[in-house]
């Protein structure tokens, strides 16, 4: 239906565009059309007379605007393109969070087995892969922005999740001790959003990627030392869904 | 100044210690320096209050309990035990204003007996008898408490707070422990920590952070039998700080998605209709706290970077900070708690990096630091309004502790370490009574 309706647009607007292909003051504008037009050829239309300037004033201003209608319609139809994709992202996203509400609620009603369940699964990656995939990132003191030095720590993770379409992955904010308990959750909650951004602006499927904190719960080192804090102060990587 | 107003408490509390009819004082009282409290007294401004009964177990028990419970309710001076009642002569008690007597008068030896006598008129103010097969339960240990709080009732006008206990998170465990430091019990044991208990207006549900494998919900739990449910929609993403509505209607929590933290508000009575009240992006809102008639809330907020005090109406407009902030001289602000006569708000602060407990004066906006030793968080509001709890490491190791605001008097309620984020109960002999 969509794809009809787009049809009809594309001709209409290549017919009122006629006349560019004898101007040759107008190769420009028709150049970019056909760029348009991908792989579809012209109609063949009849040229229009040329009589006066203002005629031909005319004509540049109708194919402007019919360059520009062309260029709002291309840019409808990648807009669709889009939402079709994030309709099928978000159905699959809402399957994930229906199947996790349910473990969560499931969870709760049997307090006892909590804590028993492990948290990751097997990759199916190499050991070198599996080990640059959970290397933590870590974080500037109450900061949730991506250091210099995570950024390529970042990278290494998304060649491996651009290589191995199968794997999902949680990533768990933490904190360092300081700062409010409840505060320090929110915290480590901007920590693996910021994480996870970086990831999905730069092609990972959103869904892939589910985001928890920790707060200061879970230190990686229990000192109270500058060293300490600057090691619990992370993002880490586990992957939740493996593959092979 | 605060050093001179300091020492003229630390004076006065030394000779309260020194004064030799403190009863009930044990290990759990201590004089501890760092609290700034501007107002003082002199031992004997307070009514004496003689808790007297014959020499039998069950008596001394009550006795020793009542007499304890007075004492924490920072309204008495508590007068040394005399000897039995027989022996009592009410005029000659001069120490005392009031009198307790513990004994089983005109129950037929089946209850014991409660009354509370004015000295001066010998007149019986209060009256109370406690089933005596009930003994050494935990109900009759709360109806001991119930007692006292009457006995507090009838003296001063309004009730003690004996009849109460506290919430706490300590080594992931969720915990409750009496008002008077006894009683503790475990209410959640799971691999995982459970975090920032919040109690119902009647004392018989909470709520609290579960920490499961793929979320922090917000769980329900009814006391008495354990039933829990999930509130709806924090299933997902992180659900923190849960805070009933002074109705018990309405939850107010803060919800975390990947675009920061915002206060939301879900109707627990209909089971539905969560609602958004704060729309900070990239920024944390949370630690909501409703004002006594439930038309407000104060919450932290870091939209101005620092997380600072913000006030807001219940449903989510006229949003503005709350106190003086000098913008990177005020510390980091947390752990807001509104106070049951509306009044006041305790949070905590850092000061020179370290949180200390403050209570700021709505009518003034006046902002009073009460701690000054070690680490001082998490405050929380007993239901008289003029007892504070939070988390200490004053004495070493994280317990928490209670402060009178009115007298500075501290008192260590927990020890073991490792405790935080404390919810005091409301009076939970009302609500008992009420399911009666």
């Amino acid at each position: 239906m969509t794809l009809t309706w787009l049809h009809d647009r594309f001709s209409s607007a290549r017919w009122r565009l006629g006349p560019c292909t004898l101007a040759p003051w107008l190769l420009g504008v028709c150049t970019l059309v056909l760029v348009g037009c991908g792989g579809n050829p012209p109609p063949a239309t009849p040229p229009a007379p040329l009589a006066t300037d203002s005629l031909r004033a005319q004509q540049v201003a109708d194919s402007v605007a019919a360059a520009a209608r062309r260029d709002s319609v291309l840019a409808a139809a990648r807009r669709d393109s889009a939402v079709a994709r994030s309709r099928a992202d978000s159905i699959v996203r809402a399957e994930r969070e229906r199947a996790r509400a349910d473990s969560v609620r499931a969870e709760v009603l049997r307090d006892a087995a909590e804590g028993t369940a492990p948290d990751s699964v097997p990759s199916g990656l190499d050991a070198a892969r599996a080990a640059a995939l959970a290397r933590p990132i870590h974080f500037d003191l109450d900061r949730a922005d991506l250091t210099a030095e995570a950024t390529p720590l970042l990278d290494e993770k998304l060649a491996i999740l651009r290589a191995n379409p199968w794997l999902e992955i949680q990533i768990e904010g933490h904190c360092d001790e300081r700062g409010p308990d409840e505060y320090n959750l929110a915290l480590g909650n901007r920590r693996a959003a910021a994480a996870k951004r970086y990831l999905v602006e730069h092609g990972v499927a959103e869904v892939r990627i589910a985001i928890i904190s920790y707060g200061e719960e879970r230190p990686v080192d229990p000192e109270h030392t500058e060293d300490a804090w600057a090691k619990n102060r992370r993002a880490e990587f586990v992957v939740t869904r493996g593959g092979r | 100044m605060v050093r001179g107003a300091w020492d003229v408490a630390r004076v006065a509390l030394v000779a309260l210690l020194a004064w030799p009819s403190v009863v009930g004082a044990q290990d759990t009282v201590r004089v501890e320096s760092g609290v700034r409290i501007g107002i003082t007294y002199t031992p004997g401004s307070r009514p004496g209050i003689a808790v007297v009964a014959p020499a039998a177990a069950v008596f001394d028990s009550v006795r020793a309990m009542v007499a304890r419970d007075l004492d924490y309710s920072d309204r008495f001076e508590v007068v040394e035990r005399l000897p039995d009642t027989a022996a009592l002569r009410l005029g000659a008690v001069r120490a005392a204003t009031y009198v307790v007597m513990v004994d089983t008068a005109g129950t037929g030896a089946s209850a014991v007996a409660l009354r509370l006598i004015e000295v001066a008129t010998n007149r019986s103010l209060m009256r109370r008898q406690l089933p005596l097969q009930a003994v050494g339960t935990t109900a009759w240990r709360g109806a001991v408490h119930a007692a006292s709080d009457e006995i507090v009732r009838a003296a001063m006008g309004t009730p003690g707070i004996a009849a109460t206990s506290l919430l706490f998170v300590q080594g992931g465990r969720l915990m409750r422990i009496d008002a008077d430091g006894a009683n503790g019990t475990v209410v959640r044991s799971a691999g995982r920590p459970a975090l920032s208990p919040a109690w119902s207006p009647d004392g018989r549900w909470i709520a609290y952070t579960a920490f499961v494998r793929s979320g922090q919900p917000i769980v329900l739990q009814e006391l008495a039998t354990g039933r829990r449910a999930v509130v709806p929609t924090t299933e997902y993403g992180l659900n923190i700080t849960p805070e009933f509505s002074p109705d018990g209607r309405r939850l107010a929590f803060a919800h975390g998605t990947e675009a920061g933290t915002d206060v939301y508000v879900y109707d627990v009575e209909r089971g539905c209709c969560v609602q958004r009240l704060t729309a900070g992006r990239f920024s944390d809102n949370l630690s909501p706290t409703w004002s006594p008639d439930g038309q407000r809330l104060a919450f932290i907020s870091s939209r101005a970077r620092s997380p600072q005090l913000y006030v807001m109406a219940a449903d989510g407009t006229g949003q503005e900070v709350l106190g003086r902030f000098d913008f990177g001289a005020t510390g980091p602000t947390a752990g807001p708690a509104w106070s049951p006569d509306g009044q006041a708000i305790a949070f905590q602060r850092d000061v020179d990096g370290t949180p200390q407990v403050f209570v700021l004066d709505l009518a003034t906006r006046a902002v009073r630091q009460i701690t000054g030793s070690g680490r001082n968080e998490d405050p929380t509001w007993a239901p008289d309004g003029r007892h504070l709890a939070f988390a200490s490491t004053r004495g070493g190791a994280r317990d928490l502790w209670v402060v009178d605001l009115e007298t500075g008097r501290l008192r260590q309620l927990t020890s073991g370490g490792g405790a935080r984020l404390p919810a005091w109960s409301p009076r939970l002999s009302l609500s008992e009574e009420h399911r009666e």
